[in-house]
């Protein structure tokens, strides 16, 4: 029952990263998404009983629930940009977007994965809506750091598909993802530091010289 | 202990390299371990009882060989070709001397970073490892550290993080569907293959499209390909030619593992079908951009895409086309390194990369000169190079399939992009060279990794080496459905 609650929770946390517009409440959003998707693995560790899920779960508090935010929040404040996120559409636009998009999803679960079980259709939808989610603000959020908070979007909606629908990963692959992840966000940070340094922005929808 | 020997020795030196005094020791020592380590994938390719494994973690067959051999080709050329070109950067002052460490311990470390992929079993450790060849190339990518380099290098990673999530939710969704079977919970590639028969043929099919999205990206697929043409002509040459050489092919690996399992399961026309539809695509879109270049090295980089478009359309014929595909693999891989080579000594020497103000490069640098000019017609498909063959292979193929219209198209395009080529490499190749530039010559190491690479892309144009022949064949048999 838990998980229900907590499924729901990490879908409303979603639509309310589409509609904010500054930068700290985005990555807050991002934190407390993460933060449920912590307590969902704990359940899921509980009720299977198995040892590499609760370690996961650790990870998946240590690296995104305090690293990853705390990074992201930091350089938000070193660099001195305006934290307007710089939205290409409207919250309203946005959300209606983000809505549309959640029903694609549940029709494209329904029609064309074979799911037996619904309950496992609805979980199968609510990731893949996340995920696109997560895409959405990659493309219609301007600032480079939002792009990076997008990315990680999608990555929650994957960790929670894998930790929903197959218990989670083998364990070597899901630690070695964790890594990865971690060491992207950081490459990326140290990216957004140049990108600022050069342009004095980090505007990415600016970033258009190489074309053709 | 071969496999440790093939990772180790790439690690080993990364850390190595920041202890390094003198920097063109540093790149000749460089040089001297990609030798030995081609001479160990040698050693591996011959004596080894394949499939190999270790660990249950290490799992190299044939196709892992195939792989390996090309990846330890390129980079040992570009190791070759480092020595002289970040030695005079240093001396003219384009780059510190900590950073031509920093450069050649990232070297070793994308060079590990794409050797982890063909070797390991499990489909999630080889989205790990494709990753890790983003994350290690995105700084050689942004290495000038100027503003377009530093646009090229944010758009790389971005754009192929995403794609590669894509691969990521295929895996996790093939995870599902075998984890449905009951039979094993694992993602070990030789474990799947077995079962491959009993997964769930729709959800098989909708892990095989997003993983040919994910890995496309990656691979420079159009039309996710966006990111190519700025990361392969920004970054530094020598690492150019490892991108466009061997990075898209680790991706393109990725894709026949999946292709595997899911032609075992749901039958050979669906992925065929969609390998011809991306392969045609990547060909007409590439075809256009080629035409209208204006840099050389970005037009390398629409021909990189163009090869790869025709290596997925051989792999979309079957049979003798995944033959012509593999071939052609190995041919784009040591041609094109071959023509960033020459692209990168030429954009240094004239210090502009515009096809319009390039002139006389035969005159100003007859060494490089002869040698792009070769080049210009190995990767044209102009007999007697090798291209020539792999492209004759695939289509020899799909018309002795029928398929007349694509295979049409596929003429028309070659014959469209052999005078794109063949126009824009003439222009700067001959007439009259600027009254100011000196004719000069080039360093014995970037004369060697020029004819290394020469002496392949010649002799298998003559005759498939045994060597490659038998390597090859064997991946044909990983390959095939059972």
């Amino acid at each position: 029952m838990h998980n229900y609650i907590f499924l729901v929770s990490i879908l409303l946390v979603t639509y309310y990263m589409v509609i904010v517009k500054r930068l700290p409440a985005l990555i807050g959003g991002f934190r407390l998404q993460s933060l449920f998707l912590f307590l969902i693995t704990v359940n899921f560790a509980f009720s299977e009983g198995e040892t590499a899920l609760y370690i996961i779960a650790g990870l998946i508090f240590a690296l995104k629930v305090i690293l990853i935010p705390n990074f992201l929040a930091g350089i938000t404040k070193k660099i001195k940009v305006n934290d307007n996120l710089g939205l290409l559409l409207n919250p309203q636009l946005s959300i209606l977007i983000v809505l549309l998009l959640t029903y694609l999803s549940y029709l494209f679960t329904f029609n064309v994965m074979p799911f037996t079980d619904r309950m496992q259709s609805a979980t199968f939808a609510l990731t893949l809506c996340v995920t696109m989610t997560g895409l959405f603000i990659m493309i219609f959020r301007l600032k480079a750091i939002t792009q990076i908070v997008g990315l990680l979007v999608m990555e929650n909606g994957l960790f929670l598909l894998a930790v929903t629908m197959c218990k989670g990963m083998p364990f070597l692959v899901e630690i070695s993802i964790f890594l990865d992840v971690f060491i992207s966000v950081i490459i990326l940070g140290i990216f957004v530091y140049r990108i600022n340094t050069l342009f004095t922005h980090i505007d990415v929808n600016k970033l258009s010289s190489l074309r053709g | 202990m071969t496999i440790l020997c093939i990772l180790g020795i790439p690690v080993l030196f990364a850390s190595f390299s920041f202890l390094a005094k003198d920097i063109k020791a540093l790149g000749r020592f460089n040089a001297l371990e990609h030798f030995t380590l081609l001479a160990v994938v040698f050693y591996l390719a011959l004596t080894s009882e394949l499939p190999l494994s270790l660990f249950n973690f290490f799992y190299i067959d044939a196709l892992s060989v195939f792989f390996i051999f090309v990846i330890s080709v390129v980079t040992f050329a570009a190791s070759l070709f480092s020595i002289d070109y970040i030695g005079n950067d240093v001396s003219g002052g384009f780059i510190s001397e900590k950073k031509a460490r920093l450069y050649y311990a990232l070297f070793n470390f994308f060079s590990f970073s794409m050797l982890l992929v063909p070797m390991v079993s499990n489909l999630g450790m080889v989205w790990v490892g494709i990753e890790l060849t983003t994350l290690a190339s995105t700084f050689l990518v942004g290495f000038y550290n100027n503003k377009t380099s530093i646009e090229a290098a944010w758009k790389y990673i971005i754009i192929c993080s995403v794609g590669i999530i894509f691969a990521l939710l295929g895996t996790i969704i093939l995870y599902y569907a075998v984890s449905c079977t009951g039979a094993a919970k694992t993602l070990n590639w030789q474990e799947i293959v077995p079962l491959a028969k009993k997964l769930d043929a729709n959800i098989v099919k909708i892990a095989f499209l997003f993983i040919l999205v994910g890995y496309g990206t990656k691979a420079g697929i159009a039309p996710m390909h966006t990111w190519l043409p700025d990361a392969h002509s920004q970054a530094i040459s020598p690492v150019s030619a490892m991108l466009s050489g061997v990075l898209l092919k680790t991706a393109i690996y990725a894709i026949l593992r999946f292709g595997v399992i899911t032609n075992t399961c749901v039958g050979v026309n669906f992925t065929s079908n969609l390998f011809i539809l991306f392969g045609m695509i990547s060909l007409v879109i590439s075809c256009g951009f080629l035409l209208v270049q204006k840099r050389i090295k970005r037009f390398l980089a629409y021909s990189s895409i163009e090869h790869i478009g025709i290596i997925v359309t051989g792999l979309g014929f079957g049979g003798l086309g995944i033959y012509g595909a593999l071939l052609h693999v190995f041919n784009h891989a040591v041609t094109k390194s071959f023509m960033f080579f020459g692209a990168a000594r030429v954009v240094k020497k004239y210090k502009k990369d515009n096809f319009n103000v390039i002139k006389g490069v035969l005159s100003a640098m007859p060494f490089c000169g002869v040698m792009l000019t070769l080049g210009m017609f190995a990767i044209s498909g102009m007999p007697p190079f090798s291209i020539f063959f792999s492209e004759l292979f695939i289509l020899i193929s799909g018309f002795s399939q029928g398929r007349f219209l694509v295979c049409g198209l596929f003429l028309a395009l070659l014959a469209i992009t052999f005078g794109a080529i063949i126009y824009h490499l003439s222009r700067i190749l001959f007439g009259k060279k600027p009254e100011d530039l000196k004719p000069g010559n080039e360093a014995l190491s970037t004369k060697l990794a020029f004819l290394f690479l020469l002496i392949f892309m010649c002799v298998a144009g003559i005759k498939a080496p045994v060597f490659l022949n038998k390597i090859i064949l064997a991946a044909l048999e990983v390959l095939k459905v059972s």
